[in-house]
């Protein structure tokens, strides 16, 4: 489900929809098959510059290879209404986004074999004013966010220049087990039966 | 300090029996798979290491990635050599275990020991590198062992097809004096990207070149150790002493020997069998001709002490001196005698001559001596004597003859 941007971005601040970009944790981001290691980090920005990519540079996949696996974790949980996505030119950019939530390392072979939470097939949107609209009830407390691009429009390699994620940021975070404490020794005290704290009938009462 | 899981893969087909790395290949690399766990867990404790075998039955996965070093070490033992090494199908399998690591947030690293040759080709190679690649797992390969041809070349080609960044390396060990640990120490596979060594690193080697062909005495350095070394070289001055006591004693020892046996030894045997003999001591000899014959002995002995090794062969010398005089004859073979009897084999040389059937023996091999010869009887029934009367018996008898 596409969606063109049919207002005049005058009358309000586009960019403060897609301001979830600064709820990414970006320097836990990652990406799988990129060329250049850390490359995926320059395609989160602000929406007005969605379309320079000259500074930062972008993500682009291996020569040969145009998957690509992008990780994204947000530092607190998020909900996604909508997707943007910019790609490059002559058919670099990617034709197919699958994308799975709040799941840690994933690799190509298990995101090929996992059904994805939602799927959408692009088109090339090089002005960055398409968007892709969410299943929002699926989209809640994300936590992290995983996109697949398996396949671009004909090219060797594939290009992202931008990722825009439009949604609100909640301030509440995943419940994870942050510690988690192993016994080595039991320790007695931890381990009352119901008999000696005093609790429950006892057998040995008279009968 | 990266954070990283590593699997090792080790080799334990059939080719790792040869012994061009001592003590053979495949201790070799247990120990150098043993240097690399230490290594890497030292490094970070949150570091995993995992072993599989590639040859073998088949690929088996001797113990998953664990920061237990002890459980790590235990699986290496017992280990058995056999089969044929399946590269491609180790890598794969280290390939998956690392993927079923516990902590998602390690980096994934495979170390080849490729010692058989690679019976895969270079196709199915890259393209394996190529996987490993994309799902960003860093190789390292140990080339060592078989000098297969085309191996190198295989195994460079599947490092490029996983290079990403300088994050995987290649190194080949030929065989050599040199324990394959010792030379993996110094290569990046141990001291990391870029890190430019752990301490764990740092400490080994500079253990091993301490102990190694760098040369420090005693295989001790002074820096790390100065009491050990100076307790080594104090050892050594003092063995040396003994030893030189002992010598002495045992020098003393042999001359009051020679004096007792003078007349009887058979100087055949030593003057034919032993090389050193002194041309210089001959010529000094001649000098001393008119002494007396216990004065001529004690020069004799002196001299070989002063210069036990010092003279060439002069066999020819020797005999030429025989025909000239009979005196001088004695005195050369007794000098002759006197060297071959140092203070080591001094007792051993009397027991073999006094052996008279021995004695007798040997003279019956040497050319130009005849046994029925009369002077030569005598000379074996003087050695059950040993006496000096013995002696002027003898000289009668000698210069009849000749």
């Amino acid at each position: 489900m596409a969606c063109l941007h049919d207002h005049n971005c005058e009358d309000h601040d586009c960019s403060s929809d897609w301001s979830l970009y600064k709820h990414i944790d970006l320097p836990k981001v990652s990406a799988l098959n990129e060329a250049v290691s850390g490359s995926v980090k320059s395609v989160f920005k602000a929406w007005e510059q969605r379309l320079d990519s000259s500074m930062q540079g972008y993500l682009e996949s291996n020569e040969g290879d145009p998957e690509l696996l992008v990780f994204i974790p947000f530092t607190s949980d998020v909900k996604i209404k909508s997707i943007s996505v910019v790609g490059g030119a002559d058919g670099t950019s990617p034709s197919k986004m699958r994308a799975f939530l709040n799941r840690d390392g994933i690799d190509f072979s298990d995101a090929q074999s996992m059904q994805p939470v939602q799927e959408w097939d692009l088109v090339e949107n090089f002005q960055g004013l398409l968007e892709f609209q969410t299943r929002y009830s699926r989209f809640q407390g994300v936590g992290n966010l995983t996109l697949h691009f398996p396949e671009n429009f004909g090219a060797e390699t594939t290009q992202i220049h931008y990722i825009g994620l439009r949604g609100e940021a909640t301030q509440l975070k995943r419940d994870v087990v942050a510690t988690i404490v192993y016994e080595l020794m039991p320790n007695p005290s931890d381990h009352k039966t119901r008999a000696e704290s005093g609790g429950g009938l006892s057998h040995w009462s008279e009968q | 300090m990266v954070l990283e899981a590593t699997m090792i893969c080790i080799d334990n087909s059939e080719w790792m029996r040869n012994g061009d790395y001592a003590p053979a290949r495949f201790q070799a690399q247990a120990d150098a798979v043993n240097l690399i766990c230490g290594a890497k867990t030292q490094s970070n404790p949150e570091n995993t290491v995992g072993v599989l075998t590639m040859a073998g039955k088949g690929v088996r996965v001797l113990v998953t990635p664990t920061s237990d070093l002890g459980k790590i070490l235990a699986c290496m033992h017992g280990l058995e050599i056999g089969g044929e090494m399946n590269l491609a199908a180790g890598i794969q399998v280290a390939q998956l275990a690392l993927k079923h690591r516990q902590n998602k947030k390690q980096q994934q690293r495979i170390i080849v020991f490729a010692g058989s040759p690679v019976k895969h080709d270079k196709k199915l190679l890259e393209a394996i590198g190529r996987k490993l690649k994309k799902n960003s797992v860093s190789l390292d390969i140990v080339d060592f062992g078989e000098e297969d041809d085309g191996k190198p070349e295989k195994l460079e080609a599947l490092l490029s097809a996983v290079n990403n960044n300088d994050s995987s390396h290649i190194v080949h060990v030929p065989a050599g004096p040199n324990a394959l640990s010792d030379v993996l120490i110094s290569t990046p596979i141990f001291t990391g990207d870029g890190e430019g060594g752990s301490g764990f690193a740092a400490a080994a080697a500079a253990a091993a070149a301490a102990g190694g062909v760098s040369g420090f005495d005693f295989g001790v350095d002074p820096n790390l150790d100065p009491e050990l070394a100076l307790a080594l070289r104090v050892s050594m001055e003092e063995e040396r002493a003994r030893q030189e006591a002992a010598a002495k004693r045992a020098a003393e020892e042999a001359s009051r020997q020679e004096k007792g046996e003078q007349p009887s030894n058979s100087q055949d045997t030593t003057m034919t069998d032993r090389g050193s003999i002194m041309a210089p001591e001959a010529g000094n000899k001649r000098n001393d001709l008119m002494d007396d014959e216990t004065a001529l002995l004690e020069q004799a002995l002196a001299m070989s002490m002063d210069d036990p090794k010092s003279g060439h062969s002069a066999d020819s010398d020797m005999s030429e001196a025989t025909a000239v005089d009979q005196d001088l004859a004695f005195a050369l073979q007794m000098s002759v005698q006197d060297n071959v009897n140092d203070s080591a084999t001094q007792t051993e040389m009397t027991k073999a001559l006094g052996d008279q059937s021995f004695v007798s023996s040997i003279l019956a091999s040497l050319p130009g001596v005849d046994p029925n010869d009369p002077s030569v009887k005598d000379l074996l029934a003087s050695l059950q004597g040993q006496s000096e009367p013995k002696e002027e018996e003898k000289k009668p008898p000698n210069e009849e003859e000749k």
